[in-house]
């Protein structure tokens, strides 16, 4: 036993974790008796916000996370070769510190669509609430805190990290490198993912109800919540300390370990698009990190940097907290889309059968998008009453940026145009977000129209942008990737009749859900309300009927992935006639990736170039274009 | 052969757009307007709906042919389709076109923004205080004093300038007939600028998100003739003197005539108190006696039954010394021994009281 | 769930082999992956300065506020000698890398000690600060933000002055070498970084 207790685990890690609550306890006591507070042992307040901060380190610590370092840093002999904690034969290797690249991307995706499942049932129960007018089911506190988990889960344990994860197991494939750069770290990124995970959730059973001030948690709303805040304030710093570390791993990766002959503009326009997301991760996210410093100063240590109130003569600054928030939050949003950008080129040239239409355009904008991403910010507060000149320069950089993001809507256009549709369940999906998406981000665009905005802006009409941004636009690309790339995770290929319905059921109950809820926001009905007037009843019903049926359509796709992992019937190594590496390798691919470095010969997109190759398997020394490690050039249609 | 689909797709694709732009523009997807920013707003989405069809429908169409014309047929289960890499001068089309018809749309959007924001001679100053979760209005009069108010009375044509304040978190005030809306932010003073157009009442709404009360956040703007509003704030001087807010709109219950306060003469203890009950409680209380419809509170015809006076008082200077079961704590604002006056007060109780028997 | 099990591949058919090392990735760029790390963390360190920075400016520029709050002042003299004594540990840090590099074990030594024990000189004389300097982070936003910038830079430097310590230690049990000094290399990049940035902590919160 003690053993177990010793080395890294589950077990070290339930004991770290009430060493966690212990040691929070005491220092808490601790201080408040040196500061010389009344009843110092006994804040229940206080130890949990530390506790929440405390707690999830011991865990990581306990997990294992950390002893490389710690045997690094005290100067104890290491083998940075070590692969003992490598690839995985069974089940159980899911569920520890795994360095292995493609072990940790099954981990992101398999928690993160945890989490969608848990934020969508949430979501179930917010429109049974709003299936009426009145109060129902739950009272205004938890129906608030219902959208605010809905949305924080949503948004940091799944859209964001599931990206991460497709890309955590495709890309170094991709680029023909046997792993990340820090497979430590990596690791220590992903199980970061589910102490956030756990700490959004928990927060129902905090005193006083989940943290109820929206996924914005603006202050000072947020500053004087009950204790449910904190839980979202700390989470947040965990996912987004994750995700800043996988960004920055990404990005070595890319750098530094594309295979011999991958220039730049010989990439997968999904290594683009992860290259550009990273960027975006890595200078934005720490702006959330600090917004949330600030409420959780503000609250726990009594600071003032919101405490504007007349009277109160602190000076504080309520929009300087917005200001923070969209810096980050806006480049969130296409940190949410980027990726699913680089998915959907893959799959459209693949399933076109043709070259990618303007490829070096389509790098060229996810770069613009990045750059403009970070001069819109303000767009957010068209109505916040920040000082109005600044609205009309963010509303130019926002409409602008529909200028590259159409540049690569028409782009795929192109790419289909005289293909050869293999209309399976990717292509759907990847068909269909180029619609839904397209609605969405128009909707967007006329929210940039000032005075426009001043109309709609915190109704239904933002709700409706949001969700077919986010899911007609990210969810979408996700289920076409997952469908995609589910014979090389697997080795399994998963059921085409099944992907069908899926699709279909998503594709209807998604327009006729969130369609209406334009409508609803034109006519005025606010967002975030549980009760709403008599004039909205009929279409709220009927958006919420829909919506059951948008959640059951969630269970075909859940069946589907399950079973077909189970019992699926064995899949090619390259079922889709492919030509980036990824394919090229069995599947699941071996657990170092390649036996021998690819060398790149040409771009990854060639195809019904007769001969074309992207990479082949010599050493670079005999590398010269052959069909070797291509199965896919065959005659053209034309 | 291929010429004939392409025309069809072409055709198809026009008749779509005029069927969509069609819909967009005859059929009134917002509330009634009642100020002169509503009519240039609703334009400009209109026009935002003329340019954004077309865009929307071109990309379904190309896709919905796309999948038609090239779909894999049996036997080309190997093939490949023509290695097509790019095209420069399509690809600056796609750049220039939706830049320019951007930045057009920009422009037009900002005349629009400073039609609808332009500062107009005799403009009427109300300040509005948001609060949890209730809104409170002030009109300053000449000689600095201010008439402090529950109620939202504004003259038909006037251009108003509402100078928004917040005390505890950040509010919205929004009328949704008016169109516009700005935050209420603590510490600092955000305007809004509105020209009333129609006679009636209008609901203020609370548009962003402030707590437990957010969405019973409600109040009611009531535009009536220049004659009435001047009348009206003529009752307000007076009964400022007989007891700050609530002396008017005892025509609400009655529901109607805009000739504002014309039979409320302050004096009698119950009238001030059902008067103040319909402008301060109304929006969140039932009381059929009142003729209020109001559901975040308990609803008063039945809940005073049996209630003794004081109960009531406390109930009002204190909500949340006692919650009514089935409330939460917290919704109901704590500080109307601060917003109403004494009279106020007494003659709500007795009102109550004299309703609850 | 045998997602990543080992199997062959296409192209070494048969030959199952399951504990052989990666092959070794090839290199696609001169930088050296840790300094690259370093670099982007560093890049993502200023932004969160950035952040506390947006807090500052919006209290104290765009709201116009006095600085600092009536009645306060910043000890700008201790505060000074401080500075000098961060920029001092920089260079103290500097000759120790110089020193292994020239293969000089002692002068390492002896350069890592210093360094680190200026390092945390200035830590005590920041907190003394804190204790003396008459005012609270709750008395007012301007001493929020005074405390939020030099406390998030106190805690870099405590976190620097760990991996310091770390490096130290490790340079006492005889690691590093002329050729092996990363370990040293690295973690001075970022402490450089942290003396950079309370120059412009100092001179924006306490000169301006
Ligand atoms: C995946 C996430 C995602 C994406 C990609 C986008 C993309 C865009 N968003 Fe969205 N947005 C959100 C997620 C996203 N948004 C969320 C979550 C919120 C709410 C936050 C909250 O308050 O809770 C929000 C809110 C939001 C607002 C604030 C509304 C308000 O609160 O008052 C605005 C205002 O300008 C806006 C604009 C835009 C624009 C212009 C784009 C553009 O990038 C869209 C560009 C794409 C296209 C335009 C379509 C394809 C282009 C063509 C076919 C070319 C031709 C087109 C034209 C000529 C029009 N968004
Ligand atoms: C990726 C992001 C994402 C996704 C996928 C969704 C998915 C959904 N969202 Fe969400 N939503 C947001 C992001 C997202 N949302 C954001 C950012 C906000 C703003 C929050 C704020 O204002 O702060 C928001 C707000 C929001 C609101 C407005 C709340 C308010 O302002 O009052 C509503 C209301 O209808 C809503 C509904 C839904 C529904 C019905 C789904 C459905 O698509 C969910 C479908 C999935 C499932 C249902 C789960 C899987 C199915 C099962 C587990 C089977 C069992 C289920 C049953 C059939 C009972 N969302
Ligand atoms: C923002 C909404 C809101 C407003 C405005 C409001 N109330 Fe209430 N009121 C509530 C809620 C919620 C409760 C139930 C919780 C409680 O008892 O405090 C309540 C409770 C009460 C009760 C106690 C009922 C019982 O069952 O004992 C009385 C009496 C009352 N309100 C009177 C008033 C009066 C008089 C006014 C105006 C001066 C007023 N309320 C304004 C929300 C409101
Ligand atoms: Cu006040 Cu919402
Ligand atoms: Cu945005």
């Amino acid at each position: 036993m003690t053993a177990k207790l010793r080395a890294p685990g589950w077990y070290r890690a339930g004991l770290f974790v009430l060493l966690g609550i212990a040691f929070s306890y005491a220092l808490v006591g601790v201080v408040r008796t040196l500061m010389h507070y009344p009843d110092a042992w006994a804040d229940g307040d206080a130890i949990t916000t530390v506790a929440l901060i405390a707690t999830p380190l011991f865990f990581l610590v306990g997990l294992g996370c950390f002893d490389y370092w710690f045997y690094y840093a005290s100067g104890r002999p290491t083998r940075a070769e070590d692969h003992s904690s490598h690839g995985a034969s069974s089940w159980k290797d899911y569920f520890r510190v795994n360095t292995d690249h493609k072990v940790i991307g099954i981990q992101y995706i398999c928690t993160s669509f945890f989490f969608m499942f848990l934020g969508g049932l949430i979501a179930m129960l917010m429109r049974a609430e709003l299936a009426k007018p009145g109060m129902q089911f739950v009272d205004s506190s938890t129906f608030n805190g219902l959208f605010s988990v809905h949305a924080a889960l949503l948004i940091f344990l799944f859209v964001i990290p599931v990206f991460a994860g497709i890309a955590n197991y495709v890309l170094p494939l991709m680029i023909g490198a046997p792993d990340m750069a820090f497979p430590r770290l990596n690791a220590l990124s992903f199980w970061m993912l589910p102490a956030a995970g756990v700490l959004l959730t928990a927060s129902f059973f905090a005193p006083g109800g989940a943290f109820a001030s929206g996924w914005t948690a603006y202050a000072p709303l947020s500053t004087d919540m009950p204790l449910g805040q904190v839980f979202f304030t700390v989470g947040v710093q965990f996912a987004g300390a994750s995700s800043i570390a996988t960004a920055l791993n990404f990005l070595v990766t890319i750098i530094t370990m594309r295979a011999p002959g991958m220039s730049f503009f010989r990439m997968p326009l999904l290594v683009w698009a992860n290259f550009s997301t990273s960027l975006l991760v890595v200078i934005a996210t720490p702006f959330i990190a600090a917004s949330q410093f600030f409420v959780l100063l503000d609250r726990a240590l009594g600071f003032q940097y919101f405490d504007a109130f007349v009277g109160s003569g602190k000076n504080g600054s309520v929009l300087m907290y917005q200001h923070v928030f969209w810096f980050y939050s806006h480049p969130a949003v296409y940190i949410m889309m980027l990726p699913g950008f680089g998915i959907v080129s893959e799959i459209l040239s693949v399933k076109a059968r043709k070259p990618i239409f303007g490829y070096r355009m389509m790098a060229f904008s996810l770069l613009a998008i990045v750059a403009l991403g970070f001069t819109v910010w303000a767009h957010h507060m068209f109505v916040s009453g920040m000082q109005s000149w600044i609205r009309v320069p963010m509303m130019i950089t926002t409409a602008i940026i529909a200028v590259p993001t159409g540049i690569k809507i028409f782009s795929w256009l192109a790419t289909l145009w005289k293909g050869v549709l293999h209309l399976d369940t990717p292509m759907l999906f990847a068909l269909g977000f180029l619609t839904t998406f397209t609605l969405g981000g128009i909707s967007g665009v006329m929210l940039s129209m000032i005075p426009f905005d001043i109309y709609v802006s915190d109704t239904y009409f933002i709700v409706a942008h949001i969700h077919y941004v986010l899911f007609g636009g990210s969810l979408f690309t996700i289920f076409a990737g997952i469908y995609y790339w589910f014979p090389k995770m697997t080795g399994r290929m998963y059921d085409e009749t099944l992907g069908k319905v899926h699709f279909w059921m998503t594709f209807v109950f998604f327009n006729v859900t969130f369609g209406p809820m334009h409508l609803l926001g034109l006519d005025g009905m606010p967002r975030r309300v549980a009760d709403y007037a008599e004039q909205y009843a009929t279409l709220n019903l009927f958006v919420t009927i829909a919506s059951f049926a948008l959640g059951l359509s969630m269970l075909v796709f859940l069946y589907n992935m399950v079973a077909s992992w189970r019992g699926g019937p064995r899949a090619a190594a390259n079922p889709w006639r492919s030509l980036t590496l990824e394919w090229q390798v069995s599947s699941p691919p071996p657990i170092f990736n390649f036996d021998a470095v690819p060398t790149v010969v040409g771009g990854p997109y060639e195809y019904g170039v007769p001969g074309a190759v992207h990479g082949i398997f010599q050493s670079p020394t005999e590398a010269k274009p052959t069909h070797a490690g291509s199965v896919a050039t065959s005659p053209t249609r034309e | 052969m291929r010429r004939h689909p392409v025309a069809l797709m072409v055709i198809v694709g026009l008749v779509a757009s005029a069927i969509g732009i069609a819909l967009a523009l005859v059929i009134d997807w917002f509330p009634t307007d009642a100020a002169k920013q509503a009519e240039p707003i609703d334009t400009l989405y209109d026009v935002l709906m003329i340019v954004s069809v077309p865009v929307f429908v071109l990309v379904v169409i190309v896709t919905l042919f796309a999948v038609w014309q090239f779909r894999m047929r049996p036997g080309q289960e190997k093939m490949d389709g023509p290695p097509i890499h790019g095209n420069t001068r399509l690809e600056i089309v796609w750049t220039a076109v939706p830049a320019i018809l951007l930045v057009s749309l920009c422009s037009y959007a900002y005349t629009v923004l400073t039609d609808i924001e332009e500062k107009e001679a005799n403009t009427l100053v109300v300040n509005v205080v948001g609060q949890q979760f209730a809104w409170r209005y002030s009109y300053p009069q000449e000689g600095g004093r201010a008439i402090e108010t529950t109620q939202l009375v504004l003259p038909k044509d006037r251009p108003i300038l509402f100078k928004v304040r917040a005390l505890d978190v950040i509010h919205d005030f929004w009328v949704p007939a008016f169109r516009v809306k700005i935050d209420a932010v603590p510490g600092i003073e955000t305007e809004v600028r509105a020209t009333p157009t129609k006679i009636g009442r209008f609901e203020v709404v609370c548009a962003e998100l402030c707590g437990l009360g957010h969405a019973v956040m409600r109040s009611t703007a009531r535009v009536v003739t220049p004659a009435a509003y001047d009348s009206w704030i003529a009752e307000q001087v007076r009964g400022g003197a007989a007891g700050g807010g609530g002396a008017a709109g005892g025509d609400d219950a009655a529901g109607g005539d805009d000739a504002a306060g014309g039979d409320a003469s302050g004096g009698d203890a119950a009238a001030l108190g059902r008067e103040t009950f319909v402008q301060n409680c109304g929006s969140c209380h039932t009381l059929a006696d009142a003729g209020t419809s109001g559901a975040a509170g308990p609803d008063l015809t039945t809940a005073l039954r049996g209630q003794s006076e004081e109960q009531i008082r406390e109930d009002i200077v204190d909500p949340d010394a006692r919650i009514a079961e089935g409330f939460q704590a917290g919704v109901m604002p704590g500080n109307f021994s601060e917003t109403l006056s004494a009279e106020q007060i007494d003659g709500l109780v007795t009102y109550l009281v004299s309703v609850s028997r | 769930m045998e997602a990543a099990s080992a199997t062959s591949s296409l192209h070494h058919a048969g030959e199952a082999e399951h504990h052989h090392g990666p092959p070794e990735a090839h290199r696609s760029s001169r930088v050296d992956p840790q300094m690259l790390g370093m670099l982007l963390f560093i890049i993502s360190e200023i932004m969160v300065f950035g952040a506390f920075f947006t807090a500052y400016f919006f209290i104290r520029v765009v709201d116009g506020n006095p600085w600092p709050a009536e009645g306060t002042e910043l000890p700008k003299a201790i505060a000074g000698v401080n500075t000098a004594i961060l920029l001092s540990s920089s260079i103290t840090l500097h000759w120790a890398l110089e020193a292994i590099k020239r293969g000089n074990r002692s002068a390492f030594k002896a350069g890592m000690a210093t360094t680190a024990l200026l390092g945390a000189t200035f830590l005590f004389i920041q907190i003394n600060e804190y204790v003396h300097i008459g005012f609270a982070p709750y008395d007012s936003a301007q001493a929020s933000v005074f405390y939020g910038l030099t406390g998030l830079h106190g805690a870099h430097v405590a976190l620097g002055l760990l991996i310091l310590i770390i490096v130290t230690t490790r340079a006492f049990r005889g690691h590093f070498s002329p050729q092996e000094h990363r370990g040293v290399e690295i973690p001075g990049i970022y402490w450089h970084f942290v003396d950079v940035m309370w120059v412009i902590v100092y001179s924006t919160v306490y000169l301006l």
